[in-house]
């Protein structure tokens, strides 16, 4: 009797825990959602966020940082974590991400290529691309419609693509943000074809997005609860409504 | 001849007072003022210089220094000036600080011949000592070749060995450069030494103001005077007791007769003069 | 090791120093009158002045990035005035960084300058009016010879925090190579991207290019001590 009275009190124990998820900051507007339907199942597994560059959580976690699973903006980074042993998963692609135009004046969005060169567009924000994925895309898309050339000294960089996001609300004519960040509520009153506009896929290699578990979490059975529901076709729906292809 | 006729309210000692002076001074005059601590004398001499806001009228040989609309301006005015002490220019040596108020290398050299520091030219300031610099002030003051001139209480913070030297270097200038001046002073020998006309201030107005060319004149000859003095220090010499007492500044050693004094009791002391 | 620093790209560097310079000039033009206002004024005003002055030391950088962002990109009220009007566009651009540096380091040129004015010897002052002298040239000619030490530190402190500018920079510069990417965003870029032996290279040089300026200036400073007392 006693032994199931403290075996109980144990399960509780367990139950009631947290994990540590570091996020690329693109998946910050999907990922209440997310946390939501993880508990809808898992009531009792608390999920506690950490927000930055995929560049600087890789840096963090190769000292030691205490988290247990990494969601980052590209493949790059999971890859080399998972070479030098600090991640005991293989990467998987649990999203590919998109981009767009966003300004928060009005333009008419019909001809890019037209409105990126004319003279209204003086500055176009950029994520860095040596140190954010979307920044790489976004130089990408530019080459391959062959404006990367002429609009080249129009070009400011953000130093993350939460800050290219910034630019363009505030201080740049235009940028080229995530697309997921257009679906956050916040951004509610920008209109598409006025404020803001998808950006061709084709032109630029897709974003995928990688994640690994982490040395840390080796025995955690509620890290790995949470690495398969992202890859879960319920999670992949969610990932679609925010932008993502999958 | 310079007219003042000014108010300003005063933070004095024992609370707000109201310096109120109104007094003519006359050309070549040379005016000590004296009083308490926070009679207003400083004030009064800033307020002449323009250095400070005062109501009232100042006029100088009918040149309207200043009334209740204009002010005239400090530059403009003309006066010299010499501060109680730390006034010389720092980054400019004893010659350069009175070529600077005026390029007249022949008037410099004179007024620092005149106070016997021809040999200091190149010296700066933070070399002097208090005395020096006093002198130096002196000069500087006079290069701009004012009519009236202006000291804050000078030679407050120099010994008296140095002083009486300083008194006898400042009358030549005054009469060689036929200035009219104005010094604050508290201490009486300088009153005796320099002055021609004596004003005692208290709490902001004059209590006393008496032409001392005339009283001079009508002090009465004594061949015998009466010393006080208080004892400091008693001893046995001999058998015989002494008392230690402070005269002018000079230890004199008084052989006691009456047993009955102690230290600190006051003595009145009778000597005749011979010079 | 000769041929990494030979492959160093010194832009950021020389930006570093130019903006720099221009700021603590222009700063010292602007902050002279301000300071001499501030030793010498009795106005109930003085506080506050005061406070509005020390307020870049207590903001976070980034909280003054941030409102400079604002208010000089060419959508705000100012800043569109200066695009249509004058044509010039402030943020994102080198001179949009002088403009943010300039209120980042005004209190390194303003307190030092004012303390050092404050505590001259009043009757000084006064002596060089009595002999006629304007304000301006009492300025120049008794009241800076007298606080060089304070007047060195208020140069050197004020080149030296805009060297180390970084979050404000981050906010308003837009990182462009040639015009706003300073050596201290640079060196940021490349711990970020885990380039280190590069970072450690540029940090290493600022380092000593930094060294070597301020000893220089200190060296500078006790031989004008010297001076002032007459040794050779």
């Amino acid at each position: 009797m006693f032994k199931l009275f403290i075996l109980i009190l144990i399960s509780f124990k367990l139950s009631a825990s947290t994990i540590t998820v570091a996020l690329a900051s693109n998946i910050t507007y999907a990922m209440p959602t997310l946390k939501k339907e993880f508990n809808k199942i898992y009531p009792n597994i608390n999920i506690r966020t950490i927000i930055s560059g995929s560049g600087k959580l890789t840096a963090q976690i190769k000292h030691n940082a205490p988290y247990d699973i990494f969601m980052s903006a590209n493949m790059k980074y999971p890859n080399n974590l998972y070479k030098s042993k600090y991640a005991i998963s293989k990467p998987k692609i649990y999203a590919k991400g998109k981009l767009a135009l966003l300004s928060f004046k009005q333009y008419d969005f019909s001809n890019i290529k037209e409105l990126l060169s004319s003279k209204k567009i003086k500055k176009i924000a950029i994520a860095n691309p040596t140190l954010a994925p979307y920044g790489k895309a976004s130089i990408e898309f530019l080459q391959n419609i062959k404006l990367y050339k002429n609009i080249k000294n129009k070009i400011i960089y953000a130093q993350s693509i939460s800050q290219t996001l910034l630019y363009s609300l505030n201080a740049s004519d235009i940028g080229i943000v995530a697309l997921s960040s257009l679906k956050s509520d916040k951004l509610e009153d920008y209109k598409i074809n006025k404020n803001f506009v998808e950006i061709n896929p084709k032109h630029y290699t897709s974003i995928s997005q990688g994640m690994v578990l982490l040395k840390r979490a080796k025995n955690n059975i509620d890290a790995k609860a949470f690495y398969d529901f992202i890859l879960s076709n319920k999670a992949q729906e969610i990932f679609k409504n925010y932008g993502y292809d999958i | 001849m310079i007219h003042i006729d000014i108010k300003k309210p005063l933070l004095g000692v024992d609370g707000f007072m109201q310096l109120d002076i109104n007094i003519n001074i006359n050309k070549n005059e040379f005016i000590v003022i004296s009083g308490n601590s926070g009679s207003g004398k400083t004030t009064l001499l800033r307020c002449l210089a323009g250095l400070e806001e005062c109501s009232g009228t100042i006029k100088v040989d009918n040149i309207l220094w200043q009334d209740n609309t204009n002010k005239l301006k400090v530059q403009k005015r003309d006066i010299g000036f010499v501060f109680q002490s730390d006034a010389l220019f720092m980054n400019m040596n004893v010659l350069d600080n009175l070529l600077y108020v005026n390029n007249d290398m022949t008037l410099a050299l004179r007024l620092l011949d005149m106070t016997n520091m021809s040999s200091f030219q190149k010296t700066m300031p933070a070399n002097l000592s208090g005395g020096q610099k006093q002198r130096v002030s002196i000069c500087r003051a006079l290069m701009k070749r004012p009519n009236i001139l202006l000291l804050d209480e000078p030679f407050s913070a120099l010994d008296n060995n140095i002083k009486s030297k300083l008194y006898t270097e400042l009358l030549q200038i005054h009469n060689e450069f036929n200035l009219t001046t104005i010094m604050v002073s508290h201490d009486l020998n300088e009153v005796y030494a320099l002055a021609s006309r004596h004003i005692i201030l208290d709490n902001g107005i004059i209590k006393k103001d008496e032409n001392l060319s005339e009283l001079l004149n009508n002090i009465e000859v004594k061949e015998q005077i009466q010393l006080d003095a208080k004892i400091l220090k008693i001893i046995n010499i001999n058998n015989q007791k002494h008392a230690i007492v402070n005269i002018n500044n000079k230890f004199i050693n008084i052989k006691l007769n009456n047993n009955k004094c102690k230290v600190g009791d006051n003595l009145i002391i009778l000597s005749e003069l011979f010079i | 090791m000769f041929e990494l620093i030979t492959n160093l790209d010194f832009t950021p560097f020389l930006l570093s120093f130019k903006l720099a310079s221009i700021t603590t000039v222009i700063l010292f033009i602007l902050c002279l009158p301000l300071a001499w206002y501030l030793a010498n004024t009795k106005s109930k005003l003085k506080p506050y002045i005061e406070t509005i002055t020390a307020l870049p030391l207590v903001l976070p950088p980034s909280v003054l990035g941030f409102y400079i962002l604002i208010s000089l990109s060419s959508n705000s009220p100012f800043g569109s005035y200066l695009d249509e009007v004058f044509d010039i566009q402030l943020a994102f651009t080198f001179n949009g960084l002088v403009v943010a540096s300039i209120f980042y380091s005004l209190p390194f040129m303003v307190q030092p300058l004012q303390n050092g004015f404050e505590s001259l010897n009043k009757n000084m002052i006064e002596s060089s009016y009595i002999a006629g002298k304007s304000i301006i040239t009492t300025i120049f000619k008794v009241a800076l010879p007298n606080i060089k030490p304070a007047l060195l530190t208020a140069l050197v402190i004020t080149f030296a925090h805009t060297i180390g500018e970084f979050g404000v920079v981050l906010m308003v510069g837009g990182s462009i190579e040639g015009q706003t990417r300073v050596a201290s965003i640079a060196i940021y870029e490349l711990s970020e991207g885990m380039d280190y032996t590069n970072a450690h290279i540029y940090s290493a040089f600022m380092l000593i290019i930094s060294f070597i300026v301020l000893l220089s200036v200190y060296m500078f400073n006790a031989k004008q001590k010297q001076k002032l007392v007459g040794f050779k």
